[in-house]
């Protein structure tokens, strides 16, 4: 719906006007059988022109209506990537992590928030949110959780998952990604540095 | 020059505008005949429970295949190839799924099967379309033995080739549904309870696993008979066993009883359950105590797909008399995946179907990927659909409200 198209609206008047002013009183004065088909021409085109403007200038006024932006829990994934250099290390209660954040469709996403639901942790991201990622693009995010009180944290979670808020211009939405084993069991390796080994 | 480009223009636009006008009639004149005059009749076989406790469920399931078939044959999807439905009723029973297993075997028209909504069906069916080569795409079972074998905790093993399913697993809906409960209600000691069937049974399991992992304590497990409608002894031991919520493996017939006399017994607690009890019936047989019970269910609320949004229109366009309920969205996508495979051996068999139509079908489906009602739609190497979406929904005023969605992505 750009490039080519794009340019015909705004010129669609200037033509119009172009026209009608070799049709006007100025023009019949002088006839010439050269002009007179030059602005039947013209008119044809014009009419042409209308038609088609008109047209696809319907397709743009029902566009926005039919295909609204996707809801930002359904235009971008979320994987897991491996464990990361981070601050702290699991010795000083620190877990870090890298996850590539891919926006699949639709416009620009601002990450919000990124959290996880279990108490005894705490998360930070590099880059820290908000932040805004592009649309058809992947961005590489380091995070870091830290265990703020062993008694609260899991020991061994199976499907542990970040809570991410996300909004574009559709939406506002808080989505869970689970990230799965390869997450899961170097999580729970973490705590048990971080925590010790022993069980509940 | 300047008028003379401005006429080349404006010509090049208006043929472009009627070019695009013309096809916008072509899309609008399609429907009124499949014209597939004379051409060949593929038959899609569908099992679910038609009568029975289930059968909402079932009949969702199948008016959203029979939808799925008239949406290829108006569009003339698949060239000189027709779709037809056979719909068998299983009554939720295993034996009588076997039947119709066999049943469909035998119609040689039958390239693929739609169904069945329990995991104990889908398990005694398995072998049956299997020896036959014949393709079985689940919309409901979420027992993960059927994909990843018995012993899928520990050493994954795809028992048979020819099933598949566009549901999520209990592997992970159990687990999630325990991150929830513990740690976004709070909860930390837990009744568990199941109907002690293939699907019950094993969602309950995953769930009690992660939530003990969490740090969640299990204060009571019992078993029902689902049989029966009496749940009052039970109710009476989750009152006295200080569960501060229960969890339910199990299907809405019970758990919407079961909720009720709990509650009624004196402890004011939220049952959760899975996909079996988000229904509609759930909510009616639960009562207006039933409000602040959770479920999960597979894939993302239908308000957040476009696509879900088209099928709802179509669906209700088509006057089905029923609901679609908690599976149309999966149904019409298991029948769609069928379509896709046989549009793809018909194309690569010079527009005809081969003789080993059914072996080529399944050979067919592991490639199948389309973007459907609830998402891109294809499997991993187990015949698991690789779009993992769940959603937590809480009963609010006598309604499902969805609370939270999550996205497995390992």
């Amino acid at each position: 719906m750009t490039g080519g198209i794009g340019p015909v609206e705004p010129g669609e008047d200037t033509y119009l006007r172009n026209v009608t002013g070799r049709a006007g009183p100025g023009g019949r004065t002088a006839p010439s059988r050269t002009r007179h088909r030059r602005t039947v021409r013209a008119a044809g085109a014009a009419l042409l022109l209308l038609a088609a403007s008109g047209s696809l200038r319907a397709d743009r006024a029902r566009e926005p209506a039919e295909a609204p932006p996707p809801y930002p829990s359904q235009a971008v994934t979320l994987a897991y990537l491996d464990a990361a250099p981070g601050p702290g290390g699991a010795r000083g209660g620190g877990f870090s992590f890298a996850v590539r954040l891919s926006v699949r469709s639709g416009p620009p996403v601002t990450v919000t928030r990124i959290a996880q639901p279990s108490a005894g942790l705490s998360v930070a991201s590099s880059p820290a949110a908000p932040f805004q990622t592009k649309p058809h693009s992947d961005s590489k995010i380091i995070v870091t959780l830290r265990v703020t009180e062993c008694d609260k944290a899991p020991r061994n979670p199976g499907f542990p998952f970040l809570d991410v808020t996300l909004r574009n211009t559709r939406a506002i939405q808080t989505h869970s990604f689970i990230l799965g084993s390869r997450y899961a069991r170097q999580l729970s390796q973490a705590l048990q540095v971080a925590c010790g080994n022993d069980s509940r | 020059m300047r008028q003379r480009s401005l006429i080349a223009i404006t010509a090049a636009l208006a043929a472009g505008a009627l070019t695009l006008t013309a096809c916008g009639s072509r899309d609008d004149d399609g429907g009124s005949d499949s014209g597939n005059g004379g051409g060949t009749t593929v038959v899609i076989g569908v099992d679910a429970p038609l009568t029975g406790d289930l059968s909402a469920l079932g009949l969702g399931i199948k008016n959203s295949v029979d939808l799925a078939a008239k949406t290829a044959n108006k569009d003339n999807y698949v060239d000189g190839v027709k779709f037809e439905i056979q719909a068998l009723d299983d009554q939720g029973q295993p034996s009588v799924g076997q039947q119709n297993a066999t049943k469909l075997v035998a119609n040689e028209d039958v390239l693929g099967v739609v169904g069945p909504l329990n995991s104990s069906v889908g398990e005694s069916m398995q072998k049956v379309f299997d020896t036959a080569k014949l393709v079985e795409v689940s919309p409901a079972n979420t027992n993960p033995a059927l994909t990843q074998g018995v012993d899928w905790q520990t050493k994954q093993v795809r028992p048979y080739k020819s099933y598949f399913r566009t549901a999520t697993t209990d592997a992970i809906q159990g687990p999630f549904a325990a991150q929830y409960v513990f740690n976004d209600s709070k909860k930390k000691k837990v009744f568990v309870i199941d109907d002690k069937k293939t699907y019950g049974a094993g969602l309950a399991a995953t769930f009690t696993e992660e939530f003990k992992k969490l740090g969640g304590q299990v204060v009571g497990t019992e078993h029902i008979n689902p049989d029966t409608k009496d749940f009052n002894a039970v109710a009476t031991k989750v009152k006295n066993s200080g569960a501060d919520v229960v969890y339910y493996g199990g299907e809405y017939p019970q758990a919407g009883p079961l909720s009720k006399q709990i509650k009624a017994a004196g402890a004011k607690i939220p049952v959760v359950g899975g996909d079996g009890i988000y229904s509609a019936d759930f909510i009616k047989l639960a009562g207006a105590t039933g409000n602040g019970d959770l479920a999960t269910s597979v894939g993302a609320p239908v308000e957040e797909l476009p696509s879900a949004k088209e099928f709802v229109a179509n669906y209700k366009a088509a006057g089905y008399k029923e609901a679609y309920e908690a599976y149309g969205g999966y149904s019409y996508d298991s029948g769609w995946a069928i379509i896709e495979a046989v549009k793809k051996v018909v194309e690569d068999n010079d527009g005809k179907l081969p003789d080993d139509a059914r072996a080529k079908v399944t050979e067919a489906m592991q490639n199948v990927s389309f973007d459907g009602v609830t998402g891109k739609v294809s499997f991993d190497e187990f015949g698991d659909a690789t779009n993992k979406q769940l959603t937590v929904y809480a009963v609010e005023n006598g309604a499902w409200k969805s609370v939270k969605s999550g996205t497995y992505t390992g």
